[in-house]
C-alpha cells in the first residue's frame, strides 16, 4: 500500500459581494466540480405560491439579459454536459463539473444561471414543462403516496408544501410573482459557492468576486414555525392499482440535533439492507420491498418508511412492520448492529468522497444546513464514532410513539 | 496506470486497475441472465439471483450479511438478460475478505429447497409492481415487440407461468451451468497487480469452466402496440436500428446521438421541450442488447399532446440525418471526452465500466486511448456516417388513454 494522501481541508471565503465560497482543492482530481447552494426551497414559499422555488430553478437555464436560452444550453453542453439543478424543501442547487481546463467557463457559465431574464414568453413555455412533470409523478404511485404522507404529517406546517406545487398554483404563477421570489430569495447572503476538485483556487475567486459583484444582496430570514405531530393513519382506496404501497413518518432530529448521526445508524440498524425490517418483511415473504430513512430541517426532522405487498396482505405487514419498530424502542439495539451500522455508513462517505462530485453536495449540503465546514475526513468519523449510548439516548425520546400512517391501493380496510 | 488483464487457464477473465485510493471496489459478471431461462421457466435467473444469499460455504444468509457489514462493504448487483452481477466496495484492507466472501456465494451456494417458494412468491410480487408503473409496462411491452419469442421478451421476474414450473432441483440445475468460461472480474485498488493476481488464483483458480453460452438476440424493427391505461400521460417508446460496437462507426454513432440527445440544447431537447414545453422527459440514445446496438427514444405528454411530442422527435430524427453543423458538433465531441473522464473517475463505476467493455469488446479500454479516438472524428466524417445511417423502420408502442393517432403510428410516419 502506497502512503496515505494528506487529508484535504476546506477553506471558506467571504467575498465584498456577500458571496460565500467554499473552496477544497484536491491536487489528484482529475475534474472539477462546482455548485451554487441555495438556501431556499418550498418551505419558504407563500400557500398560493407553491411550486415558485422549484418553477425559478427551471427558469434559471433560460438565459440572462445578455445570454439567450440557447447560448446558456450550447454552453453548459459544451462544458461536457455535466450541469443539472434541484429544489428541495430548503435548498435549491446548481451544480456542474468539467474538465480543469474549463474552469474558467465553468464558473462564468454557471454564474449566468444567478441572472436569470425570468422573460414571459419563457415564462408560459416552461410552465408547460413543469406541468407535464406533475403529470409525470401523478402516474407513480409512490410519489402520489409521498405527497399524501407529508400533506397528513405536516398539515399547515410549511414543510408540507409540495415542491413542485400544484397544476393551479403553477398555473397562477406570473413573471411578476416570480420576479418577486427571486429578488427575496437569491441575495448573496443566502449563496454559498463550493468547488472541489483540482482548480486554480486565486482565480476562482477572482472571478467569483467579479461575476458576483452586481449581485443583489438582499437578506432572507427564514420563518421557523413550530410542528406538533399527531399520529394517525389514512386510507386512498385505489381500485385500479395491482399493489398496496403504505408509508410512515415519525418525528425525527433536526439539523443542529448532536445525535443526527445516531439517527442515520438507527435507521441503517431498522432499514438498512441487513436490517430488522428486511429480516422481518422481505426475508419471510410478506412484502417486496420495506425501508427507513431519516430526514433532517431546519427545527424538525423525520423517520420516514413504507413498505409495498400484496393488497390483502397489509394489516399483517403493517401490523409487523409496527412490531418492529415498537421492539426496538422497547428492547434497544445491541452493541454489535451499532458497531456494523455505523461502520457501513462511514465506508460509504468514504467512497462517496472519491471523487469532486460527490464531496461537493457533502460539503455544501452540510454548510447550508448547520454552517459547519467539515473536512471529508471529520464526515467519516462522525459515523464511525457513533455510540450505542447516543443511539439509546435516540430511542429514548420515543419517536415511533407518534406514527402517522398513509396508504394508498386496492385495499378494504386498515387500522 | 493502464488497466492489466489476466486470463485465468479456466477462462475466468481478471481485469486490475491500480489507483491511489483509500477503498477497493469490484464487480463480478457471471454470464448466465434471464435469457438464459429454460423455456417453460422464465423467471428462474433472476430468483436463483436471489437465492445464492441464502446460505454459503459455511454461513447461514444471516451470517454472510453480517460479515459483509462487519467489513463494512457495500454491495450491489442482480440480473439481467445477459448475465447476473456481484459487486463490492470498501477500504482497501478489506479487499481479500470480501471477495473471498462473494466466492463462496457464487462458488458454494446453499441454495436451501426451504428457501425457493418464498422466492417465487417475491417474483410474483415483483411482477404485478410493474403493472402499476407505465414507464415499465411500456419498457416490457416494448421487448416484446422487439425481441419477441426469444429469451430477451421476458422481464427478468420471468412470467406467472414460468414462476410456477421452477423448482429446486431445476433451479440448481440452471445454476451449476454458471462458471469461469466468459465470467468476468474486475478490480480497481491500491494494491500490487501480482497480489490480486494470486489472490483470484486461489478464490477462483479452480471454479470449474460452466457451460454458460451467450444468448443471441434478434431483433425485429417496425411493428406498433399500444396499452390501454388510465395514466395521466401517453407514454411512447420507440426502438430502430443502432450501430454494432465492433463498427469502425461506433463513435461517430454516439457523437451524432449526443448532439441528438445528449444535453439541453441537444436537437430533441430543444425542440421538444424548450421550444415547445410538450414534455419534462424526452430523449433517445444507444441501448445494446447482447452485443446487438438499438436506437431507442422514449417521452411522455399529457394524452392531448402526445401526438405532437411524437411528431416533433420523429421530424428531428429525419432533420438529424441531414448532418450536424460545426457548432453541434464541437460541443458533442467536447462532451463525449468529458464523458470519458467521468465515466472512469469514482472507483466503483470504473469497476463497472471495465467489467462492460470486456464483456462488449474483449478488451478494456483506457480513457486516453477513448479519447483519442473521439478526437479523430470530424464533421465531414459524422455527417458521411448520418447520411448513410438508416435506423428505420421504427417499432412504436405507446401507453395512455388513447392510442397515438394512426398518422403517427403508421408504417411510413415512423420511418425517418
Amino acid at each position: 500500500m502506497s502512503e496515505p494522501l494528506p487529508p484535504l481541508r476546506p477553506v471558506k471565503h467571504q467575498l465584498a459581494s456577500g458571496l460565500t465560497v467554499l473552496t477544497e482543492r484536491d491536487p489528484d482530481a482529475q475534474t472539477l466540480a462546482m455548485g451554487f447552494f441555495v438556501r431556499t426551497g418550498a418551505r419558504d414559499e407563500l400557500p398560493a405560491e407553491l411550486g415558485a422555488s422549484h418553477f425559478l430553478e427551471h427558469l434559471m437555464f433560460k438565459g440572462s439579459e445578455t445570454v439567450s436560452a440557447p447560448d446558456l444550453n450550447a454552453r453548459l453542453d459544451a462544458l461536457g454536459g455535466q450541469a443539472n439543478a434541484f429544489t428541495s424543501e430548503e435548498a435549491t442547487v446548481y451544480h456542474a463539473a468539467s474538465l480543469p481546463e474549463q474552469q474558467h467557463d465553468l464558473l462564468s457559465t454557471l454564474s449566468v444561471l444567478l441572472t436569470p431574464a425570468l422573460r414571459p414568453e419563457e415564462v408560459g413555455t416552461e410552465r408547460g414543462v413543469i406541468l407535464e412533470e406533475i403529470e409525470m409523478y401523478a402516474d407513480q404511485p409512490d410519489s402520489r403516496l409521498m405527497d399524501l404522507l407529508h400533506a397528513e404529517y405536516w398539515g399547515q406546517h410549511p414543510l408540507g408544501q409540495l415542491v413542485l406545487g400544484t397544476a393551479q398554483t403553477v398555473g397562477d404563477l406570473t413573471p411578476d410573482v416570480l420576479r418577486r421570489n427571486f429578488t427575496a430569495r437569491y441575495g448573496t447572503p443566502n449563496i454559498t459557492l463550493v468547488v472541489c476538485g483540482q482548480f486554480d483556487e486565486s482565480s476562482v475567486l477572482a472571478a467569483a468576486e467579479q461575476v458576483s459583484a452586481d449581485w443583489p444582496r438582499t437578506t432572507f430570514e427564514r420563518a421557523l414555525t413550530p410542528h406538533t405531530p399527531t399520529g394517525g393513519l389514512s386510507l386512498t382506496i385505489d381500485a385500479d392499482l395491482s399493489r398496496a404501497q403504505v408509508a410512515l413518518a415519525a418525528p425525527g432530529l433536526d439539523h443542529a440535533d448532536p445525535l443526527r448521526e445516531a439517527a442515520h445508524v438507527l435507521t441503517e440498524i431498522i432499514g438498512g439492507e441487513n436490517g430488522r425490517l428486511y429480516w422481518a418483511l422481505i426475508d419471510t415473504g410478506l412484502s417486496d420491498s420495506a425501508d427507513l430513512s431519516h430526514a433532517e430541517y431546519d427545527g424538525a426532522g423525520t423517520f420516514e418508511g413504507g413498505f409495498s405487498c400484496d393488497p390483502p396482505r397489509t394489516q399483517d405487514v403493517l401490523d409487523a412492520y409496527r412490531a418492529v419498530l415498537r421492539d426496538v424502542q422497547d428492547n434497544g439495539v445491541s452493541e454489535t448492529e451499532v458497531r456494523r451500522a455505523a461502520r457501513k455508513i462511514a465506508v460509504g462517505a468514504v467512497l462517496r468522497g472519491g471523487t469532486p462530485q460527490g464531496r461537493l453536495f457533502t460539503l455544501g449540503m452540510d454548510y447550508l444546513a448547520r454552517g459547519e465546514l467539515l473536512s471529508a475526513d471529520e464526515s467519516v468519523q462522525r459515523y464511525a464514532d457513533v455510540t450505542p449510548e447516543q443511539v439509546r439516548a435516540v430511542l429514548e425520546r420515543r419517536p415511533f410513539d407518534t406514527l402517522r400512517v398513509a396508504a394508498l391501493g386496492p385495499i378494504e380496510a386498515l387500522s | 496506470m493502464p488497466a492489466h488483464t489476466h486470463p485465468l487457464p479456466n477462462g475466468l477473465t481478471l481485469a486490475f486497475e491500480r489507483r491511489a485510493t483509500p477503498g477497493f471496489s469490484f464487480h463480478l459478471r457471471v454470464p448466465l441472465g434471464s435469457a438464459h431461462d429454460p423455456v417453460g421457466q422464465e423467471g428462474t435467473a433472476g430468483v436463483v439471483e436471489e437465492w445464492l444469499y441464502k446460505g454459503a460455504g459455511q454461513l447461514s444468509a444471516r451470517q454472510f450479511q453480517d460479515a459483509l457489514d462487519d467489513l463494512g462493504v457495500r454491495r450491489g448487483g442482480g440480473s439481467d438478460a445477459e448475465a447476473t452481477f456481484f459487486s463490492g466496495s470498501g477500504l482497501g484492507a478489506d479487499l481479500g475478505a470480501a471477495l473471498e466472501l462473494f466466492a463462496e456465494l457464487v462458488r458454494r451456494p446453499k441454495l436451501p429447497d426451504s428457501e425457493l417458494p418464498v422466492l417465487l412468491d417475491l417474483a410474483r410480487q415483483d411482477l404485478e409492481s410493474l403493472q402499476d408503473s407505465p414507464a415499465e409496462r411500456l419498457g416490457l411491452a416494448a421487448r416484446q415487440l422487439v425481441f419477441g419469442g426469444s429469451g430477451y421478451a421476458h422481464p427478468g421476474s420471468g412470467t406467472p407461468q414460468g414462476l410456477s414450473q421452477i423448482t429446486p432441483a431445476s433451479a440448481r440445475a440452471f445454476w451449476q451451468r454458471s462458471g469461469a468460461r466468459g465470467s468476468i472480474l474486475t478490480v480497481v485498488a491500491d494494491t500490487e497487480a501480482q497480489t490480486i493476481i494470486g489472490l483470484v488464483e486461489r478464490l477462483f483458480g479452480d471454479w470449474q469452466p460452466g457451460d454458460a453460452q451467450p444468448v443471441k438476440p434478434q431483433p425485429q424493427l417496425g411493428g406498433s402496440a399500444h396499452l390501454q391505461g388510465d395514466s395521466q400521460q401517453t407514454h411512447f417508446t420507440f426502438t430502430g436500428r443502432g450501430v454494432s460496437p465492433h463498427s469502425p462507426d461506433w463513435f461517430a454513432w454516439h457523437l451524432a446521438l449526443t448532439a441528438l440527445s445528449g444535453g439541453s440544447a441537444s436537437r430533441l431537447f430543444h425542440a421538444v421541450r424548450e421550444e415547445r414545453g410538450l414534455a419534462y422527459t424526452v430523449h433517445a440514445g444507444p441501448q445494446v442488447v447482447g452485443g446487438e446496438a438499438l436506437l431507442s427514444g422514449y417521452a411522455a405528454s399529457t394524452p392531448q399532446r402526445a401526438p405532437e411530442t411524437l411528431d416533433v422527435m420523429l421530424s428531428e430524427l429525419r432533420r438529424w440525418r441531414q448532418g450536424l453543423s460545426q457548432a453541434e458538433f464541437g460541443r458533442a465531441q467536447n462532451a463525449l471526452m468529458a464523458s470519458t473522464v467521468f465515466g472512469s473517475e469514482s472507483i466503483r463505476s470504473r469497476s463497472g465500466g471495465m467489467a462492460r467493455d470486456l464483456a462488449l469488446f474483449g478488451r478494456v479500454r483506457e480513457p486516453g486511448e477513448m479519447r483519442a479516438e473521439i478526437e479523430l472524428l470530424t464533421l465531414e466524417r459524422v455527417n458521411a456516417f448520418l447520411e448513410s445511417y438508416d435506423p428505420g423502420p421504427l417499432g412504436l408502442v405507446s401507453l395512455g388513454p388513447q392510442p397515438l393517432s394512426a398518422p403517427q403510428t403508421g408504417s411510413e410516419a415512423a420511418h425517418v
